[in-house]
């Protein structure tokens, strides 16, 4: 049994929006995510299933319970948790490859390493040739594979990915899913994964987590037996139809509480 | 309420500063008038009614100029947006008006319409012209096309649809356009009132201060100040109120 | 095509310009309009072109210049430093909130008098006016745009492992860059407007001075003269400001659509 990598104990969190009552965005949550296991968190909008991201990644204070990564508190961002959010968040004024190279830039390595880390992640992405662009030039697509390798290129301990195809349509999601599992393939991270669609939750998971409505708790775990590698195939399979109805249908009675809540 | 206190504390704090600055005598009181001095001075001037006449000449003044100006500018600007033949053929002179100090004006306009109240609106009128016209052009020209195309298609004719769709979806830059232009026309207002004129607010500063009586120019310049912010956040109500869709 | 398409713009905006010289010409030629009110155009280039030889526009043009650059350039350097601070730091924030909320819409020419009893009548006055004038944009335009930087690209940084100051440099200031720089297009006006005044106002020579003294002593074509110099000044102004800003973002979106 592969050790764990993160643990989520007892984790609460509050929102306090600028006007208006405090929200309780988190409740005794509690998690585990063993080392090069690929998890998912689905769950109704609202859920906190991002919050739990965040906090991993400390950009969020956390005030009530523990966040360890391989045994070690988690207090502050760095690279050992690295991310990718949904809007790319790509530094517009920096081309392509400045923008991979800034965490190499961080981490003092010389020059000549650098470039060469930098190109080798940029071709593994798939945009080579595109090195001098700026963001702007580029489509959704494309400006989230540079997000991708920009984190990537840091060796990251964990990686953090919060809704990364969201924003793109349903082609360039499809593709993106599938090099996201053939890289992935290549470097096993430990990848913890949010996200509101179903079907991709079950395409790139070892594991589902499938949270409540707001406050958020963990509904249930479900267990992706489906064998690796995968491609989109996999998608045809009894199986994965299977599994997807199962967590879509929690997630919906799910979904209909946090309505029912808002009204 | 408490909200707004401790919002414009700091204001209380530099007036209470300003005060013990001029009493202690740190700096002259010639130089610079006790608070309570020149609030004093307000109060007699405001009482016996001289603030009153050049407050008025102003209001008057700007009321013209600035209405004259939303008037022509705001017609000017549609019908630009209309007319890609006028835009082509206007374009490159209002590019290099723009960037021309409308109080530049003020000596040509002196020559031609003398000291009166004509002069100083005219100013003004030229002065709030270019802003307008720009923000009812870019509002009309800003459009989206399927807007237009809805209405056509709903039964509205060219005016109607021009009248109903194109300027209340431009709203919002020509009201931006026109804030612009308020503020501009307050300090067209006083400048060429300094410059030229026998009433008004501008010159009454100026004709204060060269009658030695700092006490009064300080409340006059106050009274400017007042006056130029009450009349940015009355319009700044309206643009809300007229664009409340929009908040909602 | 493309080059004749810019050929005819050129020519088609050229007409406007064109036919009011022309107009102008014939009105004052054939005495439609008095001398006095509206010298022939032809004139005003001659005296133009007079004192230009003379040296006498370049000096007035030079006094105007000088009193714009340093009023410009001191307001954008305390301008930008006061609206980092004050989205940076929260004790001038509050201290500096209401004085710009009161300030921005307030005309603040009515304080001229005051800076001249304060300043005497020479360059000190002008140059502090149009500071005082022009700086409320800035400010104001400044802490906007570093207030709104998106908090992604902050989490971003810090999680490529960005300290306090780096993050700073290579972040909160390049991302508020657009508005730093559209304010500054919005002072420099504010600036000029104020020089003119301020020249006009307080015998401070200058080609605000020479119009106003033109305009006294009924000297209609020195009065346009230099109202031309101060048109092409203003518009070189703005003209610099555009390269500037195209170059610095040419990363923008909406520099790379003006090149497409």
């Amino acid at each position: 049994m592969a050790e764990t990598k993160i643990k989520f104990e007892n984790v609460e969190f509050t929102y306090i929006p600028p006007n208006g009552k405090p929200v309780r965005a988190l409740e005794r949550l509690s998690l585990d995510v063993a080392a090069n296991e690929f998890v998912s968190i689905v769950g109704p909008s609202g859920c906190g299933k991002s919050t739990l991201l965040y906090l991993l990644g400390g950009f969020l204070p956390l005030e009530q319970g523990e966040i360890t990564v391989d045994g070690r508190k988690v207090s502050k961002p760095g690279p050992d948790r690295g991310i990718v959010f949904q809007h790319f968040a790509l530094f517009p004024w920096k081309t392509v490859r400045q923008n991979v190279l800034y965490g190499l830039e961080r981490k003092k390595m010389d020059a000549v390493q650098r470039n060469e880390l930098a190109q080798k992640y940029i071709d593994l992405v798939k945009l080579t040739g595109f090195e001098d662009a700026w963001p702007a030039q580029l489509s959704g697509g494309m400006k989230q594979r540079v997000a991708i390798a920009r984190t990537l290129v840091t060796d990251p301990d964990v990686l953090l990915m919060d809704e990364p195809f969201g924003a793109l349509d349903a082609q360039t999601r499809g593709i993106l899913q599938e090099e996201l599992l053939a890289i992935w393939g290549l470097t096993r991270k430990t990848v913890l994964f949010v996200t509101h669609d179903v079907h991709e939750a079950v395409l790139l998971s070892d594991r589902v987590i499938v949270m409540s409505a707001r406050p958020g708790r963990i509904k249930t775990t479900v267990n992706i037996d489906l064998p690796r590698p995968r491609n989109s195939e996999v998608t045809r399979s009894q199986n994965f139809a299977g599994y997807c109805d199962e967590i879509w249908s929690l997630v919906r009675e799910e979904a209909l509480v946090a309505s029912g809540v808002r009204t | 309420m408490t909200k707004v206190a401790v919002r414009y504390t700091p204001i209380v704090l530099i007036v209470i500063l300003w005060e013990l600055v001029s009493r202690a005598g740190f700096v002259s009181q010639d130089v610079l008038p006790a608070f309570s001095d020149v609030m004093v001075r307000l109060w007699q001037l405001s009482a016996d009614g001289e603030m009153l006449v050049h407050v008025s000449a102003s209001l008057f003044r700007i009321t013209c100029g600035l209405a004259l100006g939303i008037l022509v500018g705001s017609t000017l600007g549609f019908l630009l947006a209309a007319s890609i033949t006028a835009q082509r053929l206007v374009q490159p002179t209002l590019t290099f008006l723009y960037p021309l100090p409308k109080s530049a004006l003020i000596p040509v306009i002196i020559i031609w319409l003398g000291f009166g109240n004509s002069a100083q609106i005219m100013v003004i009128f030229l002065g709030s012209l270019l802003p307008i016209v720009l923000g009812a052009y870019n509002g009309a020209k800003g459009v989206e096309n399927t807007l237009i195309w809805s209405a056509r298609s709903l039964g509205a004719n060219a005016l109607e649809t021009e009248w109903q769709v194109v300027i209340r979806a431009a709203l919002p830059d020509l009201l931006s356009g026109i804030r612009v232009a308020l503020a501009l026309s307050f300090v067209l207002l006083i400048s060429s009132e300094m410059v030229g004129a026998q009433r008004g607010m501008g010159f009454l500063v100026a004709f204060l201060g060269d009658g030695g009586d700092y006490a009064g120019m300080f409340a006059g310049a106050f009274v400017i100040s007042a006056i130029g912010f009450a009349a940015d956040r009355a319009y700044l109500a309206l643009y809300h109120h007229l664009l409340r869709y929009r908040e909602a | 095509m493309v080059a004749q398409r810019k050929l005819m713009n050129i020519l088609m905006g050229a007409i406007l310009p064109l036919a009011v010289i022309a107009l102008w010409e014939f009105a004052t030629r054939e005495r439609l309009v008095s001398p006095f009110l509206l010298p022939p155009f032809s004139r005003v280039m001659v005296r133009l072109w007079e004192d230009i030889l003379s040296g006498e526009l370049f000096s007035l043009a030079a006094q105007t210049f000088l009193r714009l650059a340093i009023s410009y350039s001191i307001a954008v350097v305390i301008g930008v430093t006061l609206g980092i601070l004050m989205a940076r730091v929260r004790f001038v924030r509050w201290m500096l909130d209401p004085v710009i909320s009161i300030g921005l819409p307030t005309p603040k020419i009515a304080f001229l008098p005051i800076f001249i009893l304060w300043f005497g009548v020479f360059d000190t006055p002008k140059i502090v006016m149009a500071i005082v004038a022009c700086i409320f944009p800035l400010i104001a335009g400044t802490w906007s745009g570093t207030q709104g930087v998106d908090k992604y690209l902050v989490w971003s940084a810090q999680n490529l492992g960005a300290t306090r100051r780096e993050l700073l440099l290579h972040v909160i200031f390049p991302a508020a860059l657009p508005q730093i720089l559209t304010a500054m297009q919005v002072a420099l006006p504010i600036a000029f407007i104020v020089v003119i005044v301020t020249e006009m106002l307080s015998g401070g020579n200058g080609l605000g001075g020479a119009m106003i003294e033109g305009a006294r002593l009924a000297d209609t074509a020195r009065v346009f003269e230099n109202l031309i110099v101060i048109g092409l000044m203003g518009f070189m102004f703005l003209r610099g400001l555009q390269i500037v800003r195209r170059r610095i973002l040419g990363w923008h979106a909406e520099v790379l659509q003006e090149k497409n």
